[in-house]
């Protein structure tokens, strides 16, 4: 295999001291503003840009891909410990990982989700090295149609699920796009919904909005059941560690199902987002103990975070070889390409072997020193479990506050926060599902954008989602997802067993 | 980072202090903001952050520069922003011509005399391209074609300049396009490569790397005469062997993009020269003119008379076009 | 105290009111679906359309589910306890700046309510906005709100 000798010649540049020291240093650094709600990624890696200008190519994209992989690890951290997440994509980690912090388990969750991240990743560098052309390939078969399917897919997967009201949960939906429709529309060029206030032009962040309903909303809450987390061993749990780490394989075929799903949308256009709220949907469905999701089961935090690590991975992908950024981050990291003299695209490959290998190979490395970094410092997260419930209260309120404001450096964002809190506590006090609300709000825009150039192209007609053979198996997949809680209650009832008394076992079978 | 910022920062100040003649006009005293009306990694954005480099490397001013993007609205975010900082000489606002033209069609909050104008730098040539494989040879055959089948033209957003040129491109060559809006000119690139639409009006900088991987070429410039020879970007081509549009028949003759630099309104005429000074030290520099080879633009220098009168003169074409589409704001 | 029903109640009040003006302002931006496209006000209007439908119909679900109190005085109290000093402390931002506003604002929960010793709290209150200025003013040059009482002193 040609690309193997390709890649070990790309370790012999990944793996040298001062190759090693930046990415030691991107990855804390990444960390901290992963942790960090407001800050992401894209900061982090544009502030370092400038930094990058008088380096090696080689050397900067190692460097900022470093950043990236440590922010995406610190990004699950404050939706484990506080319910807060710092990224999109760790949205999904919180329905189970914060309940198993909150029962007094913040060790095995963080250590659970850094394991199966850092496997997610693993697979999604392994499908970067072995299959990019191929790969490339198949994201160019995906026009506004095919987007739109892969959207649908993803909802279809994670609504009608759970037991809320379906009023409730249909409301809850219809909000979510309504908050994604505000400010300006990308087909049309208008303004809509601002409501009178010049500023809502810009549209309502997504992480202003989980702050509020996710943040603030839990804090009332906790405080209202007067619930204190439950305390924490003041020991350092280095074994608790190591069992979480080594219970991971015992999930196998959750994690394997969550890399494929995770890798697949991080190819096709969906994204580590939209990824790791499908992995969590299907893992519902489909693990045995799939009843128990949103209380701190193990899996519940297992699928979202390895299908975000392999969805972020292999988005680094098309941007290398098609120049399309698959996320904010990717984006700044292809202006720093060209400021770099590079031009991302087909050709990168060819010309720019060493430039291109020693980034795969440093992908390996730098998610192995991010790992281990990450690791290392779980009982320190864990440990801030223990400050007491009266600090650690005020605390949140202004790191919310803050991240609100830092991101777009607007007042109103932090006022929508503090509405939006208001909003989750009431949510969250009258089983109104929140997920349904927050997948809306982060793919409803891009969703109807591509619903809406697909009508544009076949002149309004619903013809153009069953004109090839791709799109129309995604959307008869999606369909088949958004059916399938139906088909087997009507199973059930033909074999005469109330659903609530049905058997796991019987679930995996049909 | 911190450490040599500040270092930075002393040394700057040191040479300052003994470099800067007595009768200093108004000098900024806080750290400049500079506001890129584009997400990270866009044209727009680019500049900024060039700029913002050359200004720190070459210590232009002893304040830091911070670059924040607003690019929420197709932009509308930044100048809203800038608009409700008048008075405010340390924020600057780096945009295109859709400061103008997005009031004119969109019912955004702003409009470009809210702002002060610093000066206009770079513009963006535009190209007509189709995918590698198609068909056409010249941009004489793909209109041909154009005009007798139902033909997709891809932009980056809606009633902005790419569709505005396609509505130009309609008119001059009688024939009707299928504009579909994409969120940014990289996208379109994509769905061109895919074949899910058959032209786009790309800049150079947006399609450079898809036409030396041969998924897509350009068939002509929208540009008086032919763009600077640069270095060759296939095998066999560079910028300078496409033909001009009107070369190929196609009447039009310019079609460009400024990017332009704003200050708040409401700031006195010693802050906007003070800026507009800054822009032109910038633009000496040679870091500056590598800038504008790698992202394939036009240097220009606009500012004062000129630029007002460049953008009355755009102004005037766009509310032609379009009170033709019906696009106006009532 | 508040029992489910006015919570139910005033919620699907609250998400129905919303849905009605998402409606209403959607119809401006045109709402149609033709040869030409769909129009940019068409979806938001249907999920104005179904946010109002389900907001009334979870109004009447509402409207006849029990009295039973959910939120009683005390729970009340600490709700407020916990809510109206963030709300205060959100409200001044514009007017003291972020770091005197977080600064007081810490000191305000600890020591009043004699949660901590007034020595710790002071320490703690003072902490927060170093923290905070260290890591984003210097660290991440995200300049935080310092308000019009520093503008006024010239900062």
């Amino acid at each position: 295999m040609e690309n193997i000798d390709l890649l070990l010649h790309g370790f012999t540049i990944a793996i040298t001291l001062p190759h090693l020291a930046l990415m030691v240093i991107g990855v804390l650094l990444g960390i901290l503003v992963g942790v960090l709600p407001g800050l992401g990624a894209p900061n982090g890696v544009s502030l370092l840009l400038p930094l990058t200008f008088g380096m090696q190519p080689v050397s900067a994209i190692i460097l900022l891909s470093s950043m990236y992989w440590g922010a995406l690890f610190g990004g699950s951290v404050t939706s484990i410990l506080f319910n807060i997440p710092g990224e999109p994509s760790s949205v999904a980690t919180t329905f189970d990982g914060y309940p198993m912090a909150r029962d007094g388990r913040p060790t095995t969750a963080l250590a659970t989700a850094f394991g199966s991240a850092a496997f997610g990743a693993l697979v999604g560098v392994i499908l970067i090295t072995f299959l990019a052309s191929w790969v490339a390939k198949v994201a160019l078969a995906f026009g506004p149609a095919e987007y739109f399917a892969v959207y649908f897919l993803a909802f279809a997967s994670f609504v009608g699920m759970g037991g809320a009201p379906p009023a409730k949960t249909i409301v809850a939906l219809a909000i979510g796009f309504a908050i994604a429709a505000i400010g300006i529309d990308t087909v049309s060029g208008s303004v809509r919904l601002t409501m009178g206030i010049d500023e809502l032009v810009k549209g309502v962040n997504f992480v202003v909005a989980v702050m509020g309903l996710f943040g603030i909303g839990e804090l009332l809450i906790a405080v209202e059941e007067e619930f204190h987390a439950r305390a924490v061993s003041s020991k350092i749990e280095w074994r608790e560690v190591f069992r979480a780490l080594g219970r991971l394989p015992w999930h196998g075929v959750a994690l394997l199902r969550s890399a494929a799903i995770g890798c697949w949308m991080g190819i096709t256009p969906g994204g580590p987002t939209a990824a790791s709220f499908m992995s969590y949907g299907i893992a519902k469905r489909f693990s045995s103990r799939g009843k128990h999701f949103g209380t701190g089961e193990v899996e519940g935090v297992i699928a979202p975070e390895t299908a975000d690590h392999a969805a972020g991975t292999s988005a680094l992908l098309p941007m290398l070889s098609l120049g399309i950024p698959g996320s904010a981050t990717a984006a700044v990291m292809m202006g720093g390409l060209m400021i770099w003299g590079l031009n991302p695209g087909p050709m990168l490959f060819i010309d720019q072997k060493d430039f291109v290998w020693g980034l795969i190979a440093s992908m390996y490395v730098g998610n192995i020193v991010a790992v281990v970094l990450v690791l290392l410092t779980v009982p320190v997260f864990a440990a801030l479990m223990r400050i007491p419930f009266v600090i650690i209260a005020p605390l949140i309120v202004i790191i919310c506050a803050v991240g609100a404001y830092s991101v777009s450096n607007s007042y109103l964002d932090v006022i929508l926060m503090l509405g939006f809190g208001v909003v989750g506590y009431l949510f969250k006090k009258l089983s109104y599902p929140l997920a349904p609300l927050v997948l809306a709000i982060v793919i409803g825009d891009k969703a109807e954008d591509a619903f809406r150039q697909s009508m544009l192209m076949s002149k309004g007609s619903l013809g153009i989602f069953f004109a090839n053979r791709l799109v129309t198996s995604l959307v008869v997949g999606g369909v088949a997802l958004l059916l399938l809680p139906l088909v087997l209650q009507v199973v059930r009832m033909l074999r005469g067993t109330a659903p609530d008394q049905a058997k796991p076992e019987e679930m995996r079978i049909t | 980072m911190n450490i040599t910022s500040r270092l930075l920062l002393s040394t700057a100040a040191i040479l300052l202090a003994g470099a800067a003649p007595a009768c200093a006009a108004w000098q900024p005293q806080k750290p400049i903001e500079f506001v890129a009306t584009a997400g990270p990694g866009g044209g727009t954005d680019n500049l900024a952050r060039a700029v913002q480099n050359i200004v720190t490397k070459y210590k232009l001013t002893d304040q830091p520069v911070v670059v924040v993007n607003k690019a929420g609205g197709s932009g509308a975010e930044g100048y809203v922003y800038g608009k409700a900082s008048a008075g405010d000489p340390y924020k600057v606002i780096f945009g295109t011509s859709n400061a103008w033209q997005q009031p004119l069609v969109s019912k955004v909050a702003f409009n470009y005399t809210d702002l002060t104008p610093i000066a206009a730098m770079a513009q963006d040539e535009f190209l007509l391209w189709v995918k590698q494989d198609a068909p056409y040879k010249t941009a004489t055959d793909f209109l041909k074609a154009a005009a007798s089948g139902d033909f997709k033209m891809g932009g980056a957003q809606s009633k902005d300049t790419d569709e505005v040129l396609t509505r130009l491109i309609e008119k001059a060559a009688h024939v009707k396009f299928t504009y579909i809006p994409f969120k940014s000119g990289a996208e379109a690139a994509v769905q061109l490569a895919g074949g899910h639409i058959d032209s786009h009006v790309n800049n150079p900088s947006e399609s450079l790397g898809q036409w030396r991987g041969g998924t897509q070429r350009p068939l002509c410039a929208f540009s008086p005469k032919r763009l600077p020879q640069g270095p060759k970007i296939t095998a066999t081509e560079g910028w300078s062997d496409i033909p001009t549009c009107v070369e190929q028949g196609l009447a039009i003759s310019q079609y460009e993009q400024p990017r332009t630099v704003w200050l708040p309104g409401k700031v006195s005429a010693d802050q906007t020269a003070f800026y507009q000074d800054l822009m032109k030290k910038v633009q000496a520099t040679p870091e500056w003119k590598d800038y504008i080879e790698k992202s394939s633009q036009v240097d220009t220098f606009l500012s004062g008379d000129a630029f007002d009168k460049f953008i009355k003169e755009d102004l005037e074409h766009l509310k032609q076009v379009a009170a033709e589409q019906g696009w106006l704001v009532k | 105290m508040i029992s489910r029903r006015v919570l139910e109640v005033s919620t699907a009040a609250l998400t129905g009111s919303f849905g009605l003006a998402v409606a209403v302002s959607s119809i401006e931006n045109g709402i149609g679906w033709s040869t030409a496209g769909v129009d940019s006000g068409t979806f938001p209007f249907l999920a104005g359309v179904i946010i109002v439908l389900g907001s009334l119909y979870n109004f009447g679900r509402g409207a006849l589910t029990g009295a039973a109190v959910v939120v009683s005085r005390s729970d009340l109290r600490r709700i407020a306890a916990l809510f109206v000093p963030a709300a205060i402390f959100i409200g001044v931002i514009p007017a003291i700046g972020m770091y005197l506003a977080s600064a007081g604002y810490m000191f305000g929960v600890l020591a009043l309510p004699k949660h901590q010793s007034l020595l710790r709290s002071l320490i703690i209150a003072a902490l927060t906005p170093v923290a905070l200025y260290v890591v984003f003013e210097r660290l991440f040059l995200v300049t935080l709100p310092h308000g019009a009482l520093a503008a006024a002193l010239g900062f």
